[in-house]
């Protein structure tokens, strides 16, 4: 990221009301598209553009030992498996090999925040746009 | 000898394989790196303070099987806990393997718990993400759910191998630690159950233990799988193998524990079977038929066997299957501890 968005990433993230807009504004599209969780720590590039927040267990690296035959999950049966969707959706996509990335542990100080401005200070890696 | 590194053997004609390269120096691995066909146990701690009850199980293991699983609150159902079963089955002579799960401890509590666990003089560690609050005896707790089993790979990795903790920060004695994942063999997708033991394998796991086979053709597509991805080098595979008493005990499995498939074989071997000694027994057969199909296949470099509340079944296995007299654990050649 340059420099310029970097230091106006920053600054937003250093005021809260403008970060409470460039929330509001990115809450505003990924919650209806994505059922986005709000980490702060978007992945969605690596996960076939599917939320693997939305897992019960919080599995950023694949599923738990635990999907049904059909795909559903353990906890919530009346809910498919979230990795279900996500490999799904990635095989559609053709971006398969991006499922193979070792996510780290999230920083739970991000949790809340917006992870466009995590992105251009810096604070998270960025998407990874390109097909496998 | 052997050449370092899971598996890898020295052929005739080539010069004589450097010493193994231990990475914890845990008798489960030494017998592993020395190609030896690892049996495992499985004990379930006990629902209150008797540490007595441990000593008394090591009885069934000790001299049939070379190290046994102490579970993590399995099924979200307290128990003693992990770290110190481990340590009273240490004391009952007996090799653990210590089961962490992520759903009751956050990264500090687990980092803490993997130093006391090394200290107390336990060797080996399963990294499981837990199962959900949900089906156990407090479902109104909070799971913490912090890291995934696959980060607790890495993390433990990171302690052993960088001397580090999570956060970067070195330490002075690190816990050397042989570390172990889970894997399904019967979820679905299948291609998605392979990439997840790649990635358990990319994070650091050392071996992996399977769910329970009741669908020996479905695990051994599992296993053509992992072999063509060369996986089966790369990792320990333990098959996993329940003993069940009953077609009720089955058909629960088959109904109500997801991602568990079952061949219709057993269920109909099961059924007809109405008086309780006689299903125990062909219970036995069954497991033991499983074992022997599981030895048989290769890449599979050990069975892990889980006698959910009958430890004491472990033994008559172990020699039905035909897999004693155990292995003596091979002296410590190398640079392990």
């Amino acid at each position: 990221m340059s420099k310029t968005s970097e230091s106006i990433a920053s600054f937003c993230q250093r005021h809260p009301r403008l970060h409470a807009c460039a929330l509001l504004a990115e809450n505003a599209i990924k919650i209806p598209v994505f059922r986005c969780q709000d980490c702060g720590q978007c992945i969605l590039s690596y996960t076939g553009f599917t939320c693997p927040m939305r897992c019960p267990k919080q599995m950023r690296n694949g599923p738990c030992g635990g999907t049904s035959e059909e795909g559903r999950c353990e906890v919530y049966p009346e809910r498919r498996c979230i990795w279900w969707l996500i490999y799904r959706r990635a095989k559609w996509m053709g971006r398969v090999n991006k499922l193979r990335r070792l996510q780290g542990p999230a920083d739970r100080r991000l949790e809340h925040t917006s992870a466009w401005l995590n992105v251009f200070a810096g604070k998270i890696e960025p998407p990874s746009w390109g097909k496998d | 000898m052997r050449n370092a590194e899971c598996g890898m053997r020295s052929g005739e004609g080539e010069a004589p394989a450097e010493p193994v390269q231990l990475r914890s120096g845990s008798n489960l691995e030494k017998l592993l790196r020395g190609e030896e066909f690892v049996v495992c146990g499985e004990m379930s701690p006990p629902q209150s303070v008797d540490s007595a009850s441990i000593a008394k199980k090591c009885a069934y293991f000790k001299g049939f099987v070379d190290a046994v699983n102490l579970t993590d609150n399995q099924t979200a159902i307290v128990r003693m806990s992990s770290v110190m079963s481990s340590y009273f089955a240490l004391s009952g002579g007996v090799e653990p393997i210590m089961q962490m799960t992520c759903r009751d401890r956050n990264r500090l509590a687990m980092q803490s718990d993997i130093l006391g666990a090394y200290a107390a003089g336990i060797r080996n560690i399963l990294c499981l993400t837990g199962d959900h609050m949900r089906f156990g005896n407090h479902p109104d707790a909070k799971g913490v759910f912090d890291l995934d089993a696959t980060q607790l790979i890495q993390m433990v990795k990171q302690m052993r191998d960088e001397k580090k903790f999570l956060c970067g920060e070195e330490m002075k004695q690190e816990p050397r630690l042989f570390i172990g994942g889970a894997a399904n063999p019967s979820g679905e997708p299948f291609e998605m159950r392979v990439l997840n033991l790649a990635k358990k394998i990319a994070a650091g796991a050392d071996f992996i233990q399977t769910q329970p086979v009741f669908d020996v053709p479905g695990f051994e597509k599992w296993m053509n799988a992992v072999r063509d991805e060369g996986m089966d080098k790369e990792v320990f595979i333990l098959a996993g193998v329940m003993p069940v008493r009953s077609v009720k005990a089955l058909l629960y499995m088959k109904e109500s524990v997801p991602g568990m498939r079952i061949a219709p074989e057993y269920v109909k071997r099961l059924e007809p079977i109405t008086e309780k000694e006689a299903a125990m027994e062909e219970g036995v057969k069954i497991a033991v038929e499983i074992m022997k199909q599981l030895r048989e296949i290769p890449g599979v470099a050990g069975i892990h066997i889980m006698p959910v509340m009958w430890e004491s079944i472990t033994p008559r296995l172990v020699e039905e299957a035909g897999f004693l007299p155990r292995p003596e654990v091979p002296e410590d050649e190398s640079n392990g501890q």
